[in-house]
């Protein structure tokens, strides 16, 4: 066949594409949506690589941190920033105090000017944010006047919370962390972080699993119509087209929906892109701008997809025997063969079984092994379950009528049932596998840091020269704080800090009210003026050594510049047990009570304060947030969390649940345009059953045994293949497999509930199509 | 309204439309046990909504339909489904069989449908097609039979609950005429030896030579027309 002849039957399938009245504009609509929906997904998937790396761009565009020993001398090219950062209502926002040191201090990305002190430049969504009705309290922890609004290039995303404020005297405060100077904005030392292996390989796993179905369902939706096309191209073949000709324009039609998907799509995108620039998910936000498809990608992608409905159609008439009268499929199409659907999984395997064993601490898994192997084993899943569908069905019993119709319906054309639920199938069988990888390797990402939060909420240090004592009492005054713990903590050597050889044996000192020492002490009777020292500790092996009567002891000064403050070990020395104490741990040394603390070692301990919140109280974080920057500007309170989680390892899983999401409601959007179609198909049929008494709950239900049989196998083969996945993958890490069947039940509950859900939102549209007006032929 | 004494089923002064399209316009109808009455007419004249109208399938927009001396109207639409799986048989055009099922389960279905259990409804319906000539059929789909074959599945569906009434809209419509004599032979005896009454709508006069009684249905009024013999 010339390509000239191809070409001429293809247009021939596009112009009857467009030229078939309602019925046939509904179908390529049909189609074209479908595919439509598949092509933006495509095309927001190979934007997000883009979108991730400008974000990272611009954070480090924008980034103060210099980490230097000393800082850079006062000139007029530079400035000091102050890391304010602070968190209202759970969520983040980026704060900094500015005093640009000359008129050539360099600006931040993203802002024309710097204020002046006491006004700040912020971020759009801070702004919309601070003139909101419930940001009364972030007004006043903020109480700057908003001047400038810092621009796209200078934020990370349009959700970003972020300010610039303009402040004086940050230069005292530089510390080279929290304070700095700078000449320039940007990572002095840029040093590629090596991806952990792991997570590249979640990464990996993750975008072929979502990306799986999307193309499962691409695939389905250029075949929406397939029933009633066959019929018309039956009366092709009786004006005298060959059966191969048919085929070219059955896929000319199904290129016609592809073309305009494709359009769809694109629009779909854009409209996407738009709507993500508005949206936070999860914490993270984009610009619409940071969402371009990478050209040569996006080039694919409107290749892949009309050839993917030329190629799918072709093969889906395989099996059909178009002829010029009546019947144009097979009435008993071939029995599916079983061993080349079983070379796929069984490929895959082998594809990923080199990989068994290496571990984290063996270097990258090698991607294209990784991609391929998923990709088989997932793709062994379409080709495993028409098969699985076919034979089960075939022994199925007979049962009541909606039984078997739905039965005899399933073993006449088995393939379409397994086509709506394939996408679900690899979704699933995806889902679960990774699920399986994120539960094996969750320990390795979660660390307990040992907190009590029961005792202790929050945590904010009291700065320098600031009394513990009143600064205890104000927050103690504060609204939604319950009790707080003060504990001034510092360290005694035997010998003075500043000497060059330094003290050989040190320890450990807290200070506090007998009630605060008790929260790291058993102390049987206490009272101020009493002096403890510690056992019990796991690290401090000098305490007992220290803790002679008569011995003096030198303090550890708070700075540079402090002076050799000394301690003479009190003959009433008292010996206590240390307990675990709110951060847990189990502290050495010695525990002072505040009248035991000669009044010039005041300076030489730091202040720690230690906050249980009432849960009764919403906003007590917000109060303490508040209370704790009118103390320090520079202040930023930590809250308190039992375990903490590697941030890479977080924004994977996010993805995950994201994506999930999207593909599962594409899914169902999918099921629910096949199923209609079908109804529609058969809507003569399901009139005239109607008219000769059948109930409509019969028929109901038929529709849900049609759909639930398939599902039901199609999840059973998921389970097997995403276990079989998921212990391959767990393997691969080197971890140990094992079964987390909460996950694989949640999974597979989410994907019959996605098939539920359509079959109910299906029900009114079969509930019309059974009325009489369907035997209307006039 | 009274219904023409002894009469099973019968309308009077039936109206319905569909949107601005009026199809029946005071139309009347009636049929006595055992009768084989044929509605006529030209395409698009309200016959197959008058059948519609009769079988309980449709309501009229005004009008009374009485069966068995209960009016219609007062049913419920499960007492009228009821009526329909019970009372009634139907035969359509083009068989309207289900195609996933074999042509003896299609025939069984009705009996199915009122809760016989499949051994007993599959024998009867196995009954039916012998007298059908189709029981060579009994494994087959619909898929792999001829128009004709079909549509003897089809009366043989239609009779298997034993109906009242059968309700036949256009039967041979898509058949041959050898055939279609065929089909219409079949359908007439075998409703004839059950006492059942028919209701045939046919534009067909050759078909029509099968009934008793002709009812003319023209711009959605009905003529009762004397048997030319």
């Amino acid at each position: 066949m010339s390509p000239g002849g191809w070409a001429r039957d293809l247009r021939m399938g596009l112009r009857f594409a467009f030229s078939g009245g309602r019925e046939g504009w509904l179908r390529v609509t049909l189609t074209a949506v479908g595919v439509g929906l598949g092509v933006a997904l495509l095309l927001l998937s190979t934007a997000l690589p883009n979108a991730l790396s400008v974000r990272d761009h611009r954070e480090k565009a924008r980034s103060d941190y210099t980490y230097a020993p000393t800082p850079p001398p006062r000139g007029d090219d530079t400035l000091v920033i102050a890391d304010t950062n602070t968190t209202f209502h759970d969520k983040d926002v980026r704060g900094r105090l500015v005093e640009p040191e000359g008129p050539k201090a360099p600006l931040p990305p993203g802002v024309d000017r710097y204020p002046a002190r006491g006004e700040m430049v912020v971020s759009p969504a801070l702004e919309r944010l601070l003139r909101s009705d419930d940001a009364a309290l972030l007004r006043q922890r903020l109480p700057y006047k908003v001047v400038g609004t810092i621009h796209e290039s200078g934020l990370i995303g349009s959700h970003e919370l972020a300010y610039y404020a303009g402040a004086s005297g940050l230069a005292d405060r530089i510390d080279g962390s929290q304070v700095a100077r700078l000449k320039e904005y940007g990572s002095p030392n840029p040093v590629a972080e090596r991806a952990d292996p792991v997570l590249m390989l979640l990464n990996l796993v993750v975008i072929v699993v979502l990306l799986m179905p999307v193309a499962v369902f691409i695939a389905a939706a250029v075949r929406v119509g397939g029933e009633r096309r066959d019929r018309r191209l039956a009366a092709l073949r009786l004006v005298g087209s060959d059966s191969a000709m048919t085929r070219r324009i059955a896929a000319g039609e199904a290129l016609a929906g592809a073309l305009l998907g494709l359009v769809l799509g694109a629009g779909f995108f854009w409209v996407g892109r738009e709507v993500a620039g508005s949206v936070e998910v999860m914490g993270v936000s984009v610009f619409p701008s940071y969402l371009n498809p990478s050209p040569l990608l996006a080039a694919l992608v409107a290749v892949a997809v009309p050839a993917a409905a030329v190629l799918v159609t072709l093969l889906a008439l395989r099996g059909v025997v178009i002829e010029p009268l009546g019947v144009v499929r097979t009435a008993k199409p071939a029995r599916r063969r079983l061993w080349w659907r079983l070379l796929m999984p069984v490929a895959g395997l082998a594809l990923l079984a080199p990989m068994i064993g290496k571990g984290r601490g063996n270097g990258d898994f090698n991607q294209y092994l990784v991609t391929g192997g998923v990709l088989l084993l997932l793709v062994g899943v379409t080709a495993l379950l028409p098969w699985l569908v076919e034979t089960v069905v075939a022994r199925l019993g007979s049962g009541g009528v909606a039984w078997q119709l739905a039965v005899r319906r399933l073993q006449l054309s088995s393939g379409t049932a397994a086509r709506m639920v394939n996408g679900i199938a690899v979704a699933v069988a995806g889902a679960i596998a990774l699920q399986m990888l994120f539960a094996g390797v969750d320990a390795d990402y979660t660390k307990d840091t040992g907190k009590d939060v029961q005792r202790a909420q929050m945590q904010l240090s009291v700065p320098d020269g600031r009394s513990v004592t009143a600064e205890s009492a104000r927050f103690t005054a504060t609204k939604g704080v319950r009790r707080v713990i003060a504990l001034s903590e510092g360290s005694l050597g035997d010998a003075a800090w500043g000497a060059e050889s330094g003290p050989e044996k040190s320890t450990q000192v807290t200070v506090g009210t007998c009630a605060a020492l008790r929260e790291v002490a058993a102390l049987p009777t206490c009272r101020d003026g009493d002096v403890f020292a510690l056992s019990g500790s796991e690290y401090d092996q000098d305490a007992t050594a220290l803790a002679t009567p008569g011995r003096v002891l030198h303090f550890s000064p708070r700075s540079d510049e402090g002076t050799d403050v000394t301690w003479t070990v009190p003959a009433g020395v008292r010996r206590a047990d240390s307990v675990v104490d709110p951060t847990g741990m189990r502290r050495g040394g010695f525990l002072l009570t505040p009248s035991a603390l000669p009044a010039k070692a005041a300076a030489q301990v730091g202040g720690q304060l230690y906050l249980s919140l009432d849960p009764a109280v919403p906003d007590a974080a917000e109060y303490v947030r508040n209370v704790a920057v009118s103390m320090d500007p520079l202040q930023n309170p930590s809250v308190w969390s039992a375990t903490e989680r590697s941030r890479g390892y977080d924004s994977i899983r996010t993805g995950l649940l994201v994506g999930a999401v999207c593909v599962l409601a594409l899914i169902g959007a999918s099921l629910l345009v096949s199923q209609l179609e079908q109804l529609r198909e058969r809507r003569k049929l399901l009139s005239s059953l109607v008219a000769f008494g059948t109930r409509r709950r019969t028929l109901s239900l038929s529709v849900l045994w049609q759909t639930a049989i398939p599902i039901t196998l199609g999840l059973l083969l998921a389970m097997a293949v995403g276990l079989a996945l998921g212990a391959v993958l767990l393997r691969m890490t080197g971890t140990a497999v094992t079964v987390d069947w909460t996950s694989v039940l949640s999974m597979s509950g989410a994907g019959a509930g996605v098939v539920l859900a359509v079959t109910l939102l299906s029900l009114p549209p079969l509930l019309r199509l059974m009325r009489p007006d369907g035997l209307r032929t006039e | 309204m009274i219904a023409p004494a002894g009469s099973l089923l019968a309308a009077h002064d039936l109206r319905k439309a569909y949107g601005p399209t009026v199809a029946l316009d005071g139309a009347e109808f009636s049929i006595h046990p055992g009768e084989v009455v044929a509605i006529m007419g030209p395409s698009g004249s309200g016959k197959s909504t008058l059948l519609h109208c009769l079988a309980g399938i449709v309501p009229p927009d005004s009008g009374s339909i009485t069966y068995d001396g209960r009016e219609m109207a007062t049913m419920t639409d499960a007492q009228r489904s009821a009526l329909r799986r019970s009372e009634f048989g139907f035969v359509f055009q083009f068989g309207q069989l289900v195609p996933e099922l074999t042509c003896v389960e299609n025939v069984a279905l009705p009996l199915r449908l009122n809760g016989t259990s499949r051994k007993e409804a599959e024998r009867a319906a196995l009954g039916w097609m012998q007298r059908l000539e189709v029981d060579d059929l009994r494994g087959k789909r619909p898929g792999e039979v001829s128009g004709g074959q079909g549509q003897r599945v089809a009366v043989a569906r239609a009779l298997v609950t034993g109906p009242r009434v059968l309700f036949a809209d256009e039967p041979t419509g898509a058949l041959d005429s050898l055939n279609g004599e065929r089909v219409m032979e079949l359908l007439t005896d075998a409703a004839r030896s059950t006492n059942a009454a028919v209701v045939l709508v046919t534009h067909e006069a050759r078909v029509a030579a099968y009934s008793d009684r002709e009812i003319v249905v023209r711009d959605g009024r009905s003529r009762d027309m004397e048997r030319a013999v």
